[in-house]
């Protein structure tokens, strides 16, 4: 290539009016030795781009890849057997839930089966009869509390004491 | 789509599709994440391929978007993949000028990385890759207008800062 031609294709490529074959053409001259030195930057600017060309992956890059679509495409193939893992997982966690279930509800019927073995038995068959229980229970302790009251009313008699000394002790000193 | 055509349409792609992942994210780990990523979301969507044209530019645009989001989880966490060197791979030439020239194209890769998201994809993407004006708005989904523009602004800023670099040393 001439230094006129490659002159005017370069002024043509910083404008971007240049096609790709014309952009090869830059890189092939560009690529070889006897480059003049005003030109050496763009040359580096070419080289640069050429060598980009040539930066791979590794060749075994892809082979997990297809091998993962391998195994997807046979797992595909067996619906069932996916099918099958779910619904095993899925009977995994029923069976669980389950047994937690049925271990929590012995748990908390203890106390019960004692009570049926123990002295706690103190419960009556007829509501009535409970019901008359009860409320004799209540008034024995209506009953405690109305004489208690009555012991509490003769502190009373100390208070008045008090006050009718204070009263008394008031009217001498204004004496 | 069968494994077959996966593996016939998708994988030949897989080193363009890395490359442009590592342009924008600038750490080859990241690069090959959102490659695997590509992959899976190609092969889950793999139903609607048989409507897609141009399936080399519908896996560059969701390289695109997955690198975009990636990028924007950097920023949210305030972390960001540690930027690899360039390595020079140039076995033709003698080694005193193999230090020369990886010195400026070290100097390119840092001004490419250095320019604005919409630039670097597009300069990518034409210099590199040598995808054509149509195939760069499909991936970017970018109109005409917005790519020259882009691509225009991309060339002038490195050219610019090449010379100022061999003019300066800076």
């Amino acid at each position: 290539m001439d230094f006129e031609k490659l002159n005017e294709l370069l002024k043509r490529y910083w404008e971007c009016q240049t096609n790709l074959e014309e952009e090869e053409q830059l890189r092939q001259y560009f690529g070889k030795g006897n480059i003049p030195e005003e030109l050496k930057t763009t040359a580096a600017l070419f080289r640069y781009f050429e060598q980009e060309k040539h930066k791979t992956v590794h060749a075994e890059f892809e082979k997990p890849v297809i091998q993962n679509k391998k195994t997807a495409n046979r797992t595909r193939k067996g619906v069932s057997h996916t099918l099958i893992t779910y619904s095993l997982r899925i009977a995994a966690g029923v069976a669980v839930l389950l047994a937690a279930i049925f271990l929590v509800r012995q748990e908390l019927r203890k106390p019960d089966a004692m009570a049926i073995s123990g002295e706690l038995v103190d419960t009556y068959d007829n509501p009535k009869e409970a019901f008359e229980e009860t409320k004799r229970a209540l008034e024995m302790i209506s009953k405690g509390f109305g004489r208690a009251e009555q012991q509490a009313k003769k502190i009373n008699a100390f208070n008045d004491a008090q006050e009718k000394i204070q009263s008394q002790l008031k009217k001498d000193s204004e004496l | 789509m069968d494994l077959e055509a996966f593996q016939n349409r998708v994988l030949p792609v897989k080193n363009k599709l890395f490359r442009f992942a590592l342009r924008m994210l600038g750490s080859e780990d990241e690069a090959k994440d959102i490659v695997q990523e590509v992959f899976i979301r190609v092969w889950n969507g793999r139903e609607q391929l048989a409507e897609i044209q141009n399936v080399e530019a519908w896996c560059m645009r969701i390289t695109k978007n997955l690198s975009l989001d990636k990028l924007r989880s950097f920023q949210r966490k305030g972390t960001y993949p540690m930027a690899e060197g360039l390595e020079v791979h140039q076995a033709d030439v003698t080694p005193d000028v193999r230090i020369e020239l990886g010195e400026s194209m070290q100097n390119v890769s840092q001004l490419i990385a250095a320019l604005p998201e919409k630039q670097r994809q597009v300069i990518h993407l034409r210099d590199v890759e040598g995808y054509t004006y149509n195939e760069i708005c499909e991936i970017l989904e970018l109109d005409m207008n917005q790519v020259k523009v882009n691509l225009f602004r991309a060339r002038n800023t490195v050219r610019e800062k090449l010379m100022k670099i061999n003019a300066y040393g800076l």
